[in-house]
C-alpha cells in the first residue's frame, strides 16, 4: 500500500458553519514527486467534494493556488508533499477575507495593484516606423521584477499588510518599481507620488517575509528599498 | 480609491529619512562622548573633571544638538508605530498630539538640565 500523509485543512463555509474548523484527511502518496495540489485534488475527487480551493495551470505560472502551508505562503502546485513536515497544515492566505475553505477574496489585493498604475505610461509619441526599443542592458534591469504572477503570497505574508488595511503591500510596490525601472516608461513621477504615502512604501519595515514567500524567488523588499531611495533622492 | 493615496500632506518620507539621519547622529554622538570620557580625559576620572568639560559652551551646544536628535528619534519611532497600527483619525490625532506634548516636555527638561550645568 502507498504511504499516506495527513493534510490538516482549514474548512469554512459561511453559509453553514458558525466558525472555521480544521479537518484531517489522509492522502496517499501514489508516485514520487507528488505536489500538495495533487493531494488536494485527491481529497476533492475521491473523498470530499465539498472542499473548495483555486487552481488552474498546476505548474506555478497562473498564481491561482497561493496557500499558507505549514505557516509559510507558497504555491500548492510546485510544493512537493515529501518536502513538508507532517501534519501538513493548509490554510487560506492570511488577512484576506475567506469566501469558502481555501478560497479568499482578492478584491482588495487587486484594487491596490491597480492603484500603482501597473502598465506602461508614455508621454512622447512612439517612433513612426517601429516599436519602442530597449537596449539589452536596460531590459536586464527588469529581471527579477517582471516575473510576478500575482499570487499574493508576498502581500499576505507581510505583517505591515496585516496591520494596515490600506497598505499597498509588496506585490503592488514591486510592480510600481518594475515600471519605474523600465527605460521605456515615463510615468515615474506619478507612480512615486502614489507610493510616497503613509500607506505606501513607508509602511515597509524590511521584515523580509515577502522574499521568503515568493514562489518565483523575487525580492519585493529590494524593490521597495529602491522606491524609498528614489523618493528620498528627489525630495532631499 | 486612488484619492486616498494622494495629497495627504505628510507622506512619511521626511519621517523615514530623518529617522536614519538622527540614528547615525546618535551613534556618532554617543561614541564621541564615550571616547572623550574614557580615552581623552586625564585619569583619574572624577566628577569635577567631567563637570568642567560639560559646562563649557561648546559641549553644551553639542549636547543640545544630541538632545534634539534623541528626542526626535525616540518620538518619531513611536509615531511610526502609530502609523503602523492606529488608523482611526481621531485616535491618531490624539496620540500624535500626545507625542508632541511628551517631546516638548522632554526637550525642555533636557535643555534646562544642560544649560544649568
Amino acid at each position: 500500500m502507498a504511504k499516506t500523509v495527513t493534510f490538516t485543512i482549514f474548512r469554512y463555509d459561511p453559509e453553514r458553519d458558525k466558525r472555521p474548523y480544521y479537518k484531517n484527511y489522509k492522502v496517499e502518496v501514489r508516485r514520487p514527486g507528488m505536489m500538495v495540489l495533487d493531494g488536494l485534488n485527491q481529497i476533492r475527487w475521491e473523498q470530499d467534494g465539498t472542499l473548495a480551493y483555486r487552481r488552474s495551470c498546476r505548474e506555478g505560472v497562473c498564481g491561482s493556488d497561493g496557500l499558507n502551508i505549514n505557516g509559510v505562503n507558497m504555491l500548492s502546485c510546485i510544493t512537493h508533499i515529501e518536502d513538508l513536515k507532517e501534519p501538513i497544515v493548509i490554510q487560506p492566505l492570511p488577512s484576506l477575507p475567506v469566501i469558502k475553505d481555501l478560497v479568499v477574496d482578492f478584491t482588495d489585493f487587486f484594487s491596490k495593484y491597480y492603484i500603482v498604475k501597473p502598465y506602461l505610461i508614455t508621454k512622447t509619441p512612439p517612433p513612426s516606423d517601429r516599436e519602442r526599443l530597449q537596449s539589452p542592458e536596460d531590459r536586464k534591469k527588469l529581471d527579477g521584477l517582471y516575473e510576478c504572477i500575482l499570487c499574493a503570497c508576498c502581500s499576505t505574508s507581510c505583517p505591515s499588510f496585516w496591520a494596515d488595511p490600506d497598505y499597498l503591500g509588496p506585490a503592488a510596490l514591486l510592480k510600481a518599481w518594475r515600471f519605474i525601472a523600465d527605460s521605456r516608461d515615463e510615468g515615474s513621477d506619478e507612480r512615486l507620488e502614489i507610493v510616497n504615502d503613509r500607506h505606501g512604501v513607508w509602511r515597509c519595515h524590511t521584515i523580509l517575509n515577502c522574499i521568503e514567500a515568493c514562489p518565483k524567488q523575487l525580492n519585493p523588499t529590494e524593490a521597495i528599498a529602491n522606491l524609498k531611495k528614489a523618493i528620498v533622492q528627489r525630495k532631499f | 480609491m486612488l484619492g486616498k493615496y494622494q495629497g495627504s500632506g505628510r507622506s512619511g518620507a521626511f519621517d523615514w529619512y530623518f529617522q536614519r539621519i538622527s540614528g547615525i547622529a546618535l551613534v556618532i554622538g554617543l561614541f564621541v562622548h564615550f571616547i572623550v570620557l574614557h580615552f581623552m580625559t586625564e585619569p583619574p576620572l572624577n566628577y569635577a573633571k567631567v563637570m568642567a568639560r560639560l559646562s563649557s559652551p561648546l559641549w553644551k551646544a553639542f549636547d543640545i544638538v544630541f538632545l534634539v536628535f534623541a528626542v526626535y528619534h525616540a518620538l518619531n519611532g513611536f509615531k511610526m508605530i502609530i502609523d503602523d497600527y492606529v488608523h482611526g483619525p481621531s485616535i491618531r490625532s490624539f496620540l500624535i498630539g500626545t507625542l508632541w506634548v511628551v517631546a516638548i516636555v522632554f526637550f525642555v527638561i533636557g535643555f534646562l538640565t544642560i544649560v544649568s550645568l
